[in-house]
Parts: structure tokens; sequence; C-alpha cells
């Protein structure tokens, strides 16, 4: 019996799709669908991120991105598993594992769309008024609670790091089950508009690692090609400066679970 | 001592870049999709909303963490 099985790349666009065709009746078959989460763009580039944080010196990061790039890839690995398991198939005898994902103007969640991605959107549980306020507030004071405290902390200290560490990985955990609330789908992104966006990103991406890659060493700072980190030293030397750049982050964090 | 004001004059081109095409996104109707546009068609599969949230914490990682 043969099973198609499709996994969806980081964008969720069909450009980015691997496709493997898999056997499920033979066990080597059924080891190809397990890696398939290697096929996944974003788990190569977690891996990259791991290593070369690991050797710039900061082996706690390095570990957590390995930690997350095994955790997507077994995820997606399983999923394709299940997805071409037995009693699961059309009728046909052929699974086409990918969700219509890429119908423009399609009235999808967000969510459904990855192949095998049974992550649902999570129904709104704020339905505007008075609760939705104080749920706000209460964000807003925990945020500023949170930035104070975490920012009277040393960098790079032990209860700086057990608070970040914290605070990510419920946010990631978070991310993993789902986006907090359904949003429409909505078309494909102008080709031309994306373009630019990713012009203007990898060149700021890439003067970074010019800069890093033209210190004295990757764990020297240099004055004359200063990376962002080191431009942003004197800001995170002060408590205040610390807690400010972490109200951002938490801003930021926000903005992005809530997409 | 030129090359620092370089360095810092290229990152404020990406962030003026960042700037203008955001507000070309929503202020006319230029055909650029906007960040926030972006981040949620990133986001639809798991890989990318794990991706793009990873990426934010590893922010918090770098600036904060050992």
């Amino acid at each position: 019996m043969t099973w198609r099985v499709r996994i969806a790349d980081s964008a969720g666009a069909a450009a980015g799709c691997a496709e493997a065709v898999v056997d499920t009746a033979r066990p080597a078959a059924r080891a190809v669908a397990a890696l398939a989460g290697l096929r996944a763009p974003v788990v190569w580039v977690l891996l990259a991120i791991a290593f070369f944080t690991a050797i710039s010196g900061k082996p706690v990061d390095g570990l957590l991105m390995l930690i997350v790039a095994a955790g997507l890839a077994w995820d997606a690995g399983r999923r394709a598993l299940r997805h071409a398991g037995p009693g699961r198939h059309p009728d046909d005898g052929t699974l086409e594992a990918e969700g219509a994902t890429e119908a423009e103007g399609a009235t999808e969640t967000e969510g459904a769309t990855e192949a095998g991605d049974d992550a649902v959107a999570r129904p709104s549980r704020l339905p505007g008024g008075r609760r939705r306020l104080l749920a706000v507030a209460a964000l807003l004071a925990c945020g500023a609670a949170y930035a104070g405290v975490v920012g009277s902390f040393s960098r790079y200290s032990w209860p700086a790091t057990a608070g970040i560490i914290g605070l990510g990985t419920i946010v990631v955990v978070t991310g993993w089950h789902g986006p907090l609330r359904a949003r429409p789908a909505g078309g494909r992104p102008p080709v031309a508009g994306t373009l630019a966006w990713a012009v203007v990103l990898v060149a700021g991406c890439l003067w970074e690692l010019g800069a890093l890659l033209q210190q004295p060493s990757l764990t020297t700072d240099s004055y004359a090609h200063p990376t962002i980190s080191t431009l942003t030293d004197p800001l995170l030397a002060t408590s205040p400066g610390r807690s400010a750049l972490l109200l951002g982050w938490l801003a930021l964090g926000w903005y992005l679970v809530d997409r | 001592m030129i090359w620092h004001e370089v360095t810092i004059a290229g990152y404020l081109v990406v962030v003026a870049g960042i700037v203008l095409l955001q507000v070309l996104a929503t202020r006319t109707r230029v055909p650029v999709p906007s960040l926030g546009d972006l981040f949620t068609r990133a986001m639809r599969s798991r890989t990318g909303r794990v991706g793009v949230l990873v990426a934010w914490a590893w922010i918090g990682l770098h600036f904060f963490a050992r």
C-alpha cells in the first residue's frame, strides 16, 4: 500500500514542501516517515543556531535550541507516521496528508493548515468588555513586575537565566499547541513586496554577521565593527535599561503569540 | 574609527528600510504586506509558529541569559 505524505515548510508554502511517497507496509518506509521532520527547513535553521550559539560561548542557549529542533523533528515525524498509518486511508488508498493550505482567499483558520498539523485555533476566551480590560490590566501588571524583577538581576546571572528560560518555555509550549485565537487566513502576500522584506531583513542579518566575523574572535567585541549586542551593552549595564529592554521583549512576545 | 560609524550607519539603513516598508504597507496602496501579515503567514504552520517563537526566546537568552 502506498501513502503520499507531504510536509509543508515553515511558511506553509507549497514551494517549500518536501514530498515523500511512503510504503507504510515496510518498516524501512515507516522509518522514512518518522524522519520526515528532518525535511522541515526550520529544524535545520534551529540546528545551525544551536551549533553557532554553542561555539560562541553560550552552551545553554545552544542546548535549548537543540532540544526544540529535536522536538519539532520528532513531532513532524510522529504526525507523518500517524497520517501514514493504517485506518486513515481514503477510498483510493492514497492519502494527501497536506491540508488545503494554499487555497487563495480560503476561510481556514491558522494552525490547521500544515501537513498533519492538528493544532486547532483555540476559541477566544475573553469576549470583550470589562473582562477583557481586566485581563489586559493583569497582563500589563505581571509584565511590568516581571521586567522589574528580572531586570534587577545581573546580566548572565543564573536568576536572570532562569527567568528568561521559564517565560520562553511557556511561550514556545503555548505556541506549539496552536494560535490563541482564530484569524482569517487572508490571501497569498504580494511576491514583490515580500521579496522587498526579505531583502531588507537578510541584509540586516548579513550586516550583523559581517560585524561578528570581523571581531578579533567570536567572544571578543570590536569597537570598529560593533554587533547589535555590543551596541546595546551600555543600555543593558543598568537595571532600568535591562527592565526597559525586557518590556520591549515581552511586548514583542505577546504580539507574536497573538498572531 | 570610521568603520565604527559605517557599521552603525548600516544598521540604521536597515532600520530605515523596515520603517519604510511598514509605512508603505499600512499607509499606502503599494502592494507590500505589513510585517504583521508576514508573521501571521509564517506562523500558520506549526513549524513556522514554533520557529518564530523560538527566535523570540533566543533574543531574550542572547541578551540576558548565561
